[in-house]
């Protein structure tokens, strides 16, 4: 119940798809391509779950060559806490990012077909 | 489309100067990866993401979310008013009306922010000036649309003079309805929590029951005994329902006020649910009837309705509307934008009935509640002194 209020679908959807990986950083278009959000909304959700102290973020140490650095992402070890809790409680919709499911629904569509 | 591109990022680039240094580094994220997304209408979208990032950011931390919305929506009715042909005199009058009615609405808060502080943090405050500000803003919007074609020749029989002066009563009824709304939903506001609530909430679904029994002013005629019957019947408890209303809602408010808070009595919330009430029915029950008039010109259908429906009688200015010829249209719109006038009078009126009756409810409960303890006060007194 209280899980269900504290995140909306898209807040649950970048938490998702922080904790496929937890370990490792992620840029911004990383995560859009994997939930499907677009930068104005994705931005705002990273920005506030930053500011509850539930993802960090730093910028690429290196610059690598024929891109600029990158800002990365990750869950902090309460972020991840947090998630683990608000995605259990949460629809199987809302856990799966737009990409896994869009991959689901075209295995299932491949199996549907004749 | 990568021109645009660029043009988007030189504007975020400037624009990030407006954020505090915490968010301009994700800003700088974002346009920096705006490099990864292919090229063309995506990285359009990512980059315009951006600005609209940067303008939700802006606005939380200098608190300008009301002043940019406000300033907008102003902006939106007085570029959709400004449109006619020039010596026109409605299209003059629309014109001050609506730079006038723009002007009084951004200054009040300056002002009864100094009386009564700045906004209150709770939800139904914020609902309440935003969604009373936006009726107010729409009301301007229709009541333009329906003159731009009732105060223009030939339908301009009375002249503009009456016209200037109807225009300054209705911006004065604009200024009385926005410091009620500015200094309900203040900090320091005189009502108690819920007292403008229920006299809203009461208020909104009595004027669109009234809206729903004469969209266009006045009753229905409709043909055939039932269906007049019943139509009759529903005018009746409609007639009903407007009389009781503010009263309930008085007495609901005076139920839940709370006696330990200074300065708070039963019959001045009773008012104040009461005042709601009129007032918010009255602004719903105009917003709602100007805009179907002023959508009679637009819609033949409208038309085609109200010709069957409606008496052509129209006793504002005590003549036969002329609904019939070539410029049908034209008549429909100037009988019924002598309604339109008429729900000046409701906005005047509206507001002071149910302050009437809400603090009648409000005195009679205070009463009944006093009436009713006093035994139980005497039979302990009794008992101390026996």
């Amino acid at each position: 119940m209280g899980h269900r209020s504290q995140f909306s679908v898209q807040t649950l959807a970048v938490l998702a798809a922080l904790c496929a990986t937890p370990s490792q950083w992620r840029h911004g278009y990383g995560i859009a391509r994997d939930t499907g959000l677009k930068s104005g909304t994705l931005y705002p959700v990273l920005i506030r779950l930053a500011d509850r102290g539930l993802v960090e973020a730093r910028w690429e140490d290196e610059q690598p060559a024929g891109r600029p650095r990158r800002h990365l992402y990750r869950l902090t070890a309460e972020g991840l806490e947090a998630a683990a809790g608000a995605l259990a409680h949460a629809p199987s919709s809302a856990r799966a990012p737009a990409a896994v499911r869009s991959e689901r629904s075209r295995r299932v569509a491949a199996r549907v077909t004749p | 489309m990568n021109w645009l591109a660029r043009v988007v990022v030189a504007l975020l680039r400037c624009s990030a100067g407006m954020l505090p240094a915490d968010r301009r580094a994700w800003m700088r994220a974002l346009w920096t990866e705006a490099e990864e997304v292919p090229a063309g209408w995506r990285r359009l979208a990512w980059l315009l993401g951006g600005l609209r990032l940067t303008v939700r950011e802006a606005t939380l931390r200098h608190g300008l979310g009301y002043p940019v919305a406000f300033t907008a929506a102003a902006a939106g009715t007085a570029w959709s008013v400004w449109s006619g042909p020039p010596g026109d005199s409605a299209v003059t009058i629309n014109r001050a009306d609506v730079v006038t009615a723009a002007v009084l609405l951004a200054g009040l808060p300056w002002a009864i922010r100094r009386v009564c502080g700045p906004l209150a943090g709770s939800r139904p405050a914020r609902l309440l000036r935003t969604g009373g500000y936006a009726a107010l803003l729409t009301l301007v919007l229709v009541k333009a649309a329906v003159e731009r074609v009732a105060d223009a020749p030939p339908n301009n029989f009375e002249g503009p003079a009456r016209a200037w002066t109807g225009e300054v009563v209705f911006l004065g009824v604009m200024v009385g309805y926005a410091a009620l709304i500015l200094a309900c939903s203040a900090r320091r506001s005189p009502a108690a929590p819920g007292t403008v609530a229920i006299g809203a909430a009461t208020g909104a679904a009595l004027g669109v029951v009234a809206y729903v029994l004469g969209p266009l002013g006045f009753p229905l005629r409709f043909t055939g005994l039932w269906p007049a019957s019943l139509y009759d019947v529903a005018m009746a408890l409609g007639a009903l329902l407007a009389l009781c209303a503010p009263a309930l809602a008085g007495l609901a408010a005076t139920r839940r006020v709370d006696h330990s808070r200074p300065g708070v009595s039963r019959m001045g919330q009773g008012a104040l649910a009461g005042l709601w009430t009129g007032a918010a029915a009255a602004l719903v029950v105009a917003v709602l009837s100007t805009a179907t008039i002023a959508l009679l010109p637009y819609d033949p259908g409208l038309r085609h309705w109200a010709s069957s429906h409606i008496g052509q009688w129209t006793p504002v200015v005590s003549q036969w509307t002329p609904i019939y010829g070539s410029r049908s249209y034209l008549g429909y719109v100037a009988g019924n934008s002598a309604f339109a006038a008429g729900y000046l009078v409701v906005l005047v009126l509206g507001p002071l009935f149910g302050v009437a009756l809400g603090a009648w409810s409000g005195w009679a409960a205070g009463h009944a509640g006093r009436s009713s303890t006093r035994p139980r006060v005497l039979k302990q007194v009794q008992g101390r002194l026996g």
